[in-house]
């Protein structure tokens, strides 16, 4: 690299052909030797006391002392050179001006060399970090994605066990759908965003599953914004808020309780509320029961696709009703 | 042998029974549809069995058996709850998965048709707790279900009750005092304020300070009885 630079220096500057051919082969030499010794002897040093991991600021100093005594190392080195190739010889204080002259233009390609080789690695490690973040990013997405909840799984074909023999048209299409919703839950792993109404469909399947098993404990209203499939919403994430409800609320109820699913659009910003029969109690949790991640989980999957323009909002409406209210920008 | 089912969902209760129609040995006596009513159909019907589901509103499966002073025998059902069950992964104890299958139920019964008939046979009509009574105790996470006979000491400890038997030693809610009218005085002995022990681990006894007595338990736990009730011990222990 130094070479490099030195020839078109040297070129630019050129004299008369004879001279250049002489300047151009002491050139090559003089280029060489900086290059050698920014390859082995300051890169070395370098890496050796870790100077790239150090804050900059601290060791410009340092690093510029290094320059000049292997500058000044190299220059000598090169008046050997010449005293070899050329036999020249010197007149009284043309050596020492020979060897300032040297040591500037060397030291100049030895600043030039250590700004490329510490600008080099700051960008590759700047971007290492931050392909870093986002394969992090990507892999937490990934956990946070919902998983369906094993226990309503076996509960619902428990309950279509015993329905095969009461209802068997009723058992069939139960099996249909608890298999709809298998099939988009395998689906969903591979997706950021789907359309809402591909979301409801599978939030209308797991409610109908569950009324099988709860029976009258478990009411359902819907009210749904038809321009609602305009969006898209990050998948099984109404479905965990729903199940949630269903978990907290209604299943905690000897009684049982309600669920409403509302879906409201703005011009360019869906909100999503479901309103449940129960209390939100927030951090307590019953002693011996596994406390969820359904929460966190919905609300770092939001700040992760859309950053601060998401919004999650959990409360108690009265000592009845439990309020979860999300809401989604269109597009990301 | 008298079964109560409890569970929540009206199916899977039908389900259940379903599957034990092939079984005439057991007569399902009752359906209870939460824990409150269970312990209401429990008191009365006094079933031998219970099929018991662990999640169910207000109160669990678990919290149900705490409640209860005698605990009969107790089969889970579960659809899926690995913490609970992993609360029992060293307890001779069993538990269905729903749905169920009807061989896995089928091995649930016959090992409980074999452990019940022996027992049988020496089994007072007392409602105090004998040694082959069983209580379920719950302490965190883990569960046991203990044979008093196994219990060497009962140590109260502020307002719960320290339960010694095998390697552990959880603790329940409860006072020593309550404890003692509901134990069986033939197996337990008052020996002090604190202490509750089990005549049938007693090791050896000491004389000690004031009249007292030292009672060194099988497995090296010493145990103080204090003066007025060693005069008693004395009175019983002798011919």
């Amino acid at each position: 690299m130094p070479a490099i630079i030195n020839l078109i220096f040297i070129s630019a500057l050129g004299e008369s052909e004879e001279q250049m051919r002489r300047q151009q082969f002491e050139a090559i030499a003089q280029s060489l030797i900086p290059f050698l010794v920014s390859h082995f002897v300051i890169r070395n040093i370098i890496i050796k006391y870790n100077w790239l991991k150090v804050d900059l600021g601290k060791i410009v100093s340092r690093i510029l002392g290094l320059i000049l005594v292997v500058a000044l190392l190299s220059s000598l080195l090169y008046q050997l050179f010449y005293l070899v190739s050329r036999s020249t010889e010197y007149i009284n204080g043309e050596f020492f001006v020979q060897v300032i002259i040297d040591l500037l233009t060397v030291s100049f390609l030895y600043v030039i060399w250590c700004t490329i080789y510490f600008l080099y690695h700051y960008l590759e490690s700047n971007n290492r970090s931050l392909k870093y973040e986002a394969a992090i990013n990507e892999m937490q997405l990934n956990q946070l994605k919902s998983q369906l909840n094993p226990h309503f799984i076996f509960n619902a074909l428990n309950s279509v066990r015993a329905l095969v023999d009461e209802e068997p048209a009723k058992a069939k299409i139960a099996i249909t759908q608890l298999s709809n919703i298998l099939r988009t839950s395998l689906i969903m792993d591979k997706k950021r965003v789907i359309n809402f109404n591909d979301e409801l469909n599978t939030v209308r399947a797991y409610l109908a599953l569950e009324s099988i098993r709860f029976e009258e404990r478990l009411k359902i209203k819907y009210n749904i914004d038809p321009r609602s499939n305009h969006f898209q919403i990050p998948p099984m994430m109404l479905q965990t808020l729903v199940e949630n409800a269903i978990k907290h609320g209604v299943s905690n109820l000897v009684d049982g309780g309600i669920i409403e699913i509302k879906s409201i659009c703005e011009d360019s910003v869906l909100n999503l509320r479901i309103k449940n029969s129960g209390q939100y109690v927030h951090g307590v949790k019953k002693p011996g029961k596994k406390g969820g991640y359904g929460i966190s989980n919905t609300k770092e999957r939001l700040k992760l696709i859309y950053g601060s323009e998401a919004r999650f909002n959990i409360y108690n409406e009265n000592d009845k009703f439990v309020i979860t209210e999300v809401r989604i920008p269109q597009g990301i | 042998m008298k079964a109560l089912i409890i569970d929540d969902e009206r199916l899977a209760r039908k389900e259940l029974t379903n599957l034990l129609q092939e079984y005439p040995e057991i007569d399902i006596v009752g359906e209870a549809v939460n824990a409150e009513d269970a312990l209401e159909k429990i008191n009365s019907l006094k079933p031998d069995l219970l099929f018991l589901d662990i999640q169910m509103p207000e109160k669990t499966g678990f919290e149900l058996l705490e409640s209860l002073d005698n605990v009969p025998e107790v089969i889970f059902t579960t659809a899926y709850d690995e913490y609970a069950l992993k609360a029992f992964d060293f307890n001779a104890l069993d538990y269905l998965l729903k749905p169920i299958e009807p061989d896995r139920l089928k091995d649930a019964l016959n090992k409980l048709l074999k452990r019940a008939q022996p027992e049988e046979i020496g089994e007072v009509e007392d409602k105090k707790l004998g040694p082959n009574d069983r209580v379920f105790v719950k302490d965190g996470d883990k569960c046991w279900f203990v044979k008093l006979e196994n219990i060497r000491l009962f140590e109260s400890d502020g307002n719960y009750i320290k339960i010694y038997f095998d390697n552990f030693k959880p603790m329940i809610h409860k006072s020593l005092n309550a404890l003692d009218e509901r134990l069986d005085d033939r197996s337990f002995f008052r020996a002090s304020r604190k202490h509750i022990i089990n005549l049938t681990w007693v090791e050896s006894i000491e004389s000690w300070f004031n009249g007292g007595l030292m009672v060194v338990l099988r497995g090296g736990d010493k145990v103080e009885v204090s003066r007025r009730q060693a005069a008693r011990f004395k009175e019983m222990m002798s011919l």
